[in-house]
């Protein structure tokens, strides 16, 4: 291989490789307090997370601190719903037998208290026999009050010491009424995750933290599109890499048979 | 004593020796083949996400994911620009940036449902191509 050629070849890759670390590095900054919603298959909304059947696997996946308390945060949406799962490890001594995880959900991407007018709840009933109960209110001056329709659904589960709670939110429901936040496609919204151990609401909140969802604006129709275009890509690949594979077995036999004769 | 009976056995020792060289650098042609069909098969699985068992878990596990990809494709890479080199020493011929630059454009290609497992590929190519570089001058 001629030197020149070679030094060229290096030269590319290794600005490549200078230039894509900015791209990752503005993407990192900007997920620290946003995050955007990935499409993918709906999940069971069970409380439990099975990745043996790729539950949540596209998800978009966060580790986020709600007070002092790690918590693993994930985002996925489909034509219908945003769904968000919650998910800690704490030693069993520590959780509460009355404990909730709320999202509390911004009528926009505004942070101001006046915006966040509806509120989903997992609330623990008595936490060692998993019973639960979701609910879902309306926040009018800070009081939480009951919908008249639950819209969306959740569940939870405590597994050993791993706690999981999963949430389904309508985007652009029909049912929509003022008693909801009103989500929809391609928008940012502000949601206060909320922790507690006592089911008064909100002076039962312990820990909170606010993050921006942002909905894509793409359908699920849309986005599998795009995604077999690269799965089909990728299958061209590894299909002319088997072409070229079966070649080189047949060029390496017939260089087999040429040594032998020219041994002869 | 003469020394002419000597030569023809110095020539049967160059030719036994040439065979047995040629020998060894088809048995490495073969078995670099085959290790790099085996990493390419083990590929398939891991990079079009037939297995995914470990994806989306936890910080660890996906980083075990994306190292198992990059060594997977790093190990294809290697035994593949083994395997040709020697075949095209075999037909008595180098191996050129274009087989090399095609190596390099498979294996990048596989990982393509990966942007991390893309920038870390590039990243152990680089190496190994300024390692093979630094070993040819040499």
């Amino acid at each position: 291989m001629k030197k020149t050629n070679f030094k060229v070849l290096i030269y590319i890759l290794v600005i490549n490789i200078l230039i894509i670390p900015f791209f990752l590095v503005s993407k990192g900054y900007s997920t620290v307090e946003e995050i955007d919603s990935k499409i993918g298959e709906s999940p069971v909304i069970d409380g439990s997370i099975d990745h043996s059947s790729r539950e949540w696997n596209k998800a978009a996946r966060e580790e986020k601190l709600l007070g002092d308390l790690s918590i693993i945060l994930r985002v996925l949406q489909d034509d219908e719903n945003l769904y968000v799962s919650i998910q800690f490890d704490l030693e069993v001594e520590y959780h509460s037998l009355s404990e909730f995880i709320g999202l509390i959900i911004s009528n926009s991407s505004s942070e101001d208290k006046e915006e966040f007018i509806d509120a989903k709840i997992i609330q623990f009933s008595n936490i060692s026999k998993n019973e639960f109960i979701y609910s879902d209110y309306y926040i009018d001056n800070g009081d939480f009050l009951n919908d008249t329709n639950v819209d969306g659904d959740g569940a939870a589960k405590l597994d050993e010491k791993i706690s999981t709670y999963e949430f389904s939110i309508p985007i652009k429901a029909s049912t929509t009424n003022e008693q909801d936040a009103a989500l929809d496609f391609g928008n940012t919204y502000a949601f206060n995750i909320t922790y507690g151990e006592t089911p008064i609401y909100k002076s039962g909140v312990k820990k909170s933290t606010i993050i921006l969802i942002n909905i894509k604006s793409t359908t699920t129709s849309v986005i599998p599109f795009t995604n077999l275009t690269v799965l089909i890509i990728c299958i061209v690949i590894f299909s002319i890499l088997g072409i070229l594979y079966c070649y080189y077995f047949y060029k390496i036999f017939r260089l087999k048979g040429n040594i032998k004769r020219i041994k002869r | 004593m003469s020394k002419i009976p000597k030569q023809p056995e110095k020539k049967k020792k160059s030719k036994e020796k040439r065979q047995s060289d040629e020998e060894f650098a088809y048995k490495s042609v073969l078995i670099s083949a085959i290790l790099g069909c085996i990493f390419y098969i083990i590929s398939i699985f891991f990079n079009i996400e037939i297995i995914s068992v470990f994806m989306n878990i936890n910080i660890f596990w996906t980083f075990i994911d994306i190292s198992l990809k990059v060594i997977i494709i790093l190990l294809f890479f290697l035994f593949m620009t083994t395997s040709i080199g020697n075949y095209k020493e075999l037909i008595g011929k180098p191996l050129s940036w274009k087989e090399l630059l095609l190596l390099i454009v498979l294996s990048i290609g596989q990982t393509i449902l990966n942007p991390l497992v893309f920038v870390f590929t590039l990243f152990g190519l680089i190496i190994i191509l300024i390692y093979l570089y630094v070993v040819q001058e040499m």
